[in-house]
């Protein structure tokens, strides 16, 4: 076929860069079931057995149970007060024109310059004078504070495309802010929260610094993230082991990627549709 | 086409997944700000409990001091390398840890001096358990200023591991004595497509055996001056370090060795990609049975002009501790209890017996199941012992001498880069 010969170069280019892709990601996963030897001596064959040994000795000796309840619990917490506090905040910059919303736009935005290392000395001392340090409580609110520039940014892009006029006809029908709010902006931007939803998702879920500081290492109320390199052994690491727990840990992201994104997608189309 | 999933639908999802996640964590937690600092619990914060060597015999021993004191809770915390960083974050916040368990080197070294720990000379008198220490130990524990750091728990030796099977194959008849049976043991390796020394160039490993090998030429007390001061000007430190030159360039070291940590170490001696390893008791613990057969414990290769008459290794009484915190003091009673318990001889010998650890205690156990850790317990006056710097380099410099170390590494650097760079470590310290 002409076309099809004409596409072979993209084709090829295509078919590497899933290779590309997949070659690591199958790596990963195999060595989740191999020994450390297996993994050194034969890295791209097939693990020997399919037995989960690996998970068990890594999910028992790091208690990962615990540790992922309470990574969901920060994650989905903070990524509600991130969404309390960025949709009425975007919702005020999209609909003012003066130069005071302009202002503060711009303030939220300088949010990106302040390096994430920078804020960590500050960050303790606020933990420690609020009397919230070594909780994760401190981490359900610090972690929307760090998501605010980059979630007020998006979604106020995304409300700026909603036109005046939707507003307008809400408002001679006796619609107050909130309903306006509430009933015209949010369901028109689920695409702008879906997009500020899933990449708070990873950065919250994936956040180790502060979580290993200010949370600190009890098993109790530590973070996976925190939990996950306790595996590593200064005098000989078990890396099958050591990637079964990742593997472990990576089950929700990829819950939320397979799962959750699909039914987002057509909840929006859905929600397009009848709009 | 009906989408199985309206906009109300999603809302309701979403909402319904995120009191799933929620509520079982707070009605299990009952709030999210976790247990304050409870009087009847002691929180001991150790680098024991997952997989580190020693941890299963730990946990052991924590569930037996529980049955032994119902009345009294063990909060166990862990932490790998980042031990130190936690542990003083907490400190600073004044919720630190009753105990510590950790070893003597870098930014522990200035804990006492700080008032991050308490000094416990006074506790191992009243308790009467300076006696189950042995003397070097004690010494090593002790800082300038007469204090006891730490209740000695670990030690190690820290020898040489050549694996026989594979200086077999590649044709080397004995275990090299002197750096020039060294090189030509590494060339043999080499034309088997074996790696010489593993070693990792870019971590602690490679400084321990960079300080080892430096000190062929050193005296104990010029090893001290030298690592205490950072000056390596003296004739034996400048010679110590052109003899590791002239090793590195001879090709003795594994390729690429300025970017490989303990880990790598490990696992290629571990998996026999490497021949020889310098290895302390916690590794050879680790060492499979298949290799461990294979495997004799002995130590670095001399060259001319030696200061040692055999060839050296490394011991080190100060692996790990039991430091009291300030909050610890609080709560003394029950520090009391604990560590009379890990002082006690049969919890002591488990840790011999079971995980293959040196102690730097008084015991009469011996590690038969770990063949490699009881080998290198015999080696004794077989081997001479070079200085372990660990207590002696200042604490802001220990992590500039591991940058320098890997510089060390990189095949090429001229001895006088390698001498320069140590004292940089210092000088930027």
């Amino acid at each position: 076929m002409k076309l099809g010969k004409r596409w072979l170069p993209a084709h090829i280019l295509v078919w590497t860069y899933a290779v590309l892709l997949i070659v690591p990601l199958y790596y990963f996963l195999a060595s989740a079931f191999k020994s450390n030897e297996e993994i050194f001596a034969h890295p791209f064959a097939l693990p020997g057995s399919l037995g989960f040994g690996n998970f068990r000795t890594a999910y028992d000796s790091a208690d990962l149970g615990t540790a992922v309840v309470n990574s969901a619990l920060v994650t989905v917490l903070a990524l509600a007060l991130t969404l309390l506090l960025a949709l009425p905040a975007a919702f005020a910059l999209a609909r003012s024109t003066g130069r005071l919303a302009s202002a503060m736009e711009k303030v939220f935005s300088l949010g990106f310059l302040i390096p994430t290392f920078a804020a960590l000395f500050p960050t303790f001392l606020l933990a420690a004078a609020t009397g919230l340090f070594h909780t994760r409580l401190f981490m359900v609110f610090f972690l929307p504070a760090t998501a605010m520039p980059l979630s007020v940014v998006i979604l106020v892009q995304f409300m700026r495309t909603i036109p005046r006029e939707m507003e307008e006809a809400a408002r001679m029908d006796g619609a107050s802010t909130y309903t306006v709010l509430r009933h015209i902006y949010i369901p028109m931007c689920l695409p702008g929260i879906a997009t500020v939803l899933l990449l708070n998702f990873l950065t919250f879920w994936n956040e180790y610094l502060y979580s290993l500081v200010i949370i600190g290492p009890d098993p109790e109320q530590r973070t996976v993230q925190v939990a996950l390199p306790t595996l590593k052994a200064i005098t000989g690491t078990d890396y099958g082991v050591l990637t079964a727990g990742t593997v472990l840990t990576l089950i929700p992201v990829w819950v939320v990627y397979t799962v959750l994104q699909k039914r987002m997608q057509q909840a929006l189309i859905n929600g397009a549709v009848k709009a | 086409m009906h989408s199985p999933l309206t906009r109300r639908g999603f809302l309701a999802a979403g909402s319904g997944l995120a009191a799933a996640t929620v509520l079982p964590g707070l009605s299990a937690c009952s709030a999210l700000t976790g247990a304050d600092s409870d009087p009847d619990t002691l929180v001991v914060h150790s680098q024991l409990g997952t997989t580190a060597p020693g941890s299963p015999t730990y946990l052991a021993a924590l569930d037996r001091f529980r049955e032994e004191h119902p009345g009294l809770k063990v909060k166990n915390l862990i932490n790998g390398d980042d031990l130190a960083q936690v542990y003083e974050t907490s400190r600073l916040a004044r919720k630190e840890p009753d105990v510590v368990m950790v070893n003597l080197y870098d930014k522990t070294l200035a804990w006492t001096d700080v008032g991050a720990t308490v000094d416990v000379k006074g506790y191992l008198d009243d308790w009467g358990l300076r006696t189950r220490v042995l003397p070097q130990a004690l010494a090593e524990w002790t800082d300038p200023k007469g204090r006891v750091r730490a209740f000695p728990y670990f030690a190690t030796n820290w020898p040489i591991a050549y694996n026989r099977s594979l200086l077999d194959r590649a044709g080397v008849d004995a275990i090299p004595a002197t750096g020039d049976e060294l090189i030509a043991a590494a060339r043999k390796l080499r034309a088997k497509g074996i790696a010489p020394v593993t070693v990792g160039g870019n971590d602690w490993t490679g400084q321990k055996l960079l300080a080892q090998i430096i000190q062929t030429f050193l005296t104990e007390d010029e090893a001290r001056h030298a690592y205490s001061t950072g000056d390596f000007g003296g004739r034996g430190a400048r010679e110590g370090i052109e003899y590791f030159v002239t090793l590195r360039d001879a090709g003795v070291f594994a390729d690429k060795a300025q970017g490989l940590t303990s880990d790598s170490m490990t696992t290629q001696f571990n998996t026999q990609t490497a021949a020889i390893q310098s290895a302390m008791s916690s590794a050879l613990a680790k060492v499979p049975p298949k290799v461990a057969r294979h495997t004799e414990v002995g130590g670095w290769p001399l060259a001319d002009g030696a200061a040692h008459d055999k060839p050296t290794i490394l011991r080190t009484y100060t692996l790990i501790g039991f430091w009291i915190s300030p909050n610890g003091t609080k709560k003394i009673d029950a520090v009391e209890k604990f560590l009379r318990f890990m002082y006690r001889p049969d919890t002591v010998a488990r840790f011999i017996r079971e995980s293959g650890r040196d102690m730097a205690l008084r015991s009469d156990a011996v590690s038969t199941d770990f063949p490699l850790v009881a080998a290198a317990q015999r080696l004794g006056s077989t081997v001479s012992q070079a200085l372990l710097p660990d207590v002696y380099v200042p604490p802001a410099a220990a992590q500039p001498l591991i940058t320098a170390t890997s510089t060390s590494f990189t095949r090429g650097t001229s001895a006088a880069k390698v001498r320069a760079a140590l004292e940089t470590a210092y000088r930027s310290a």
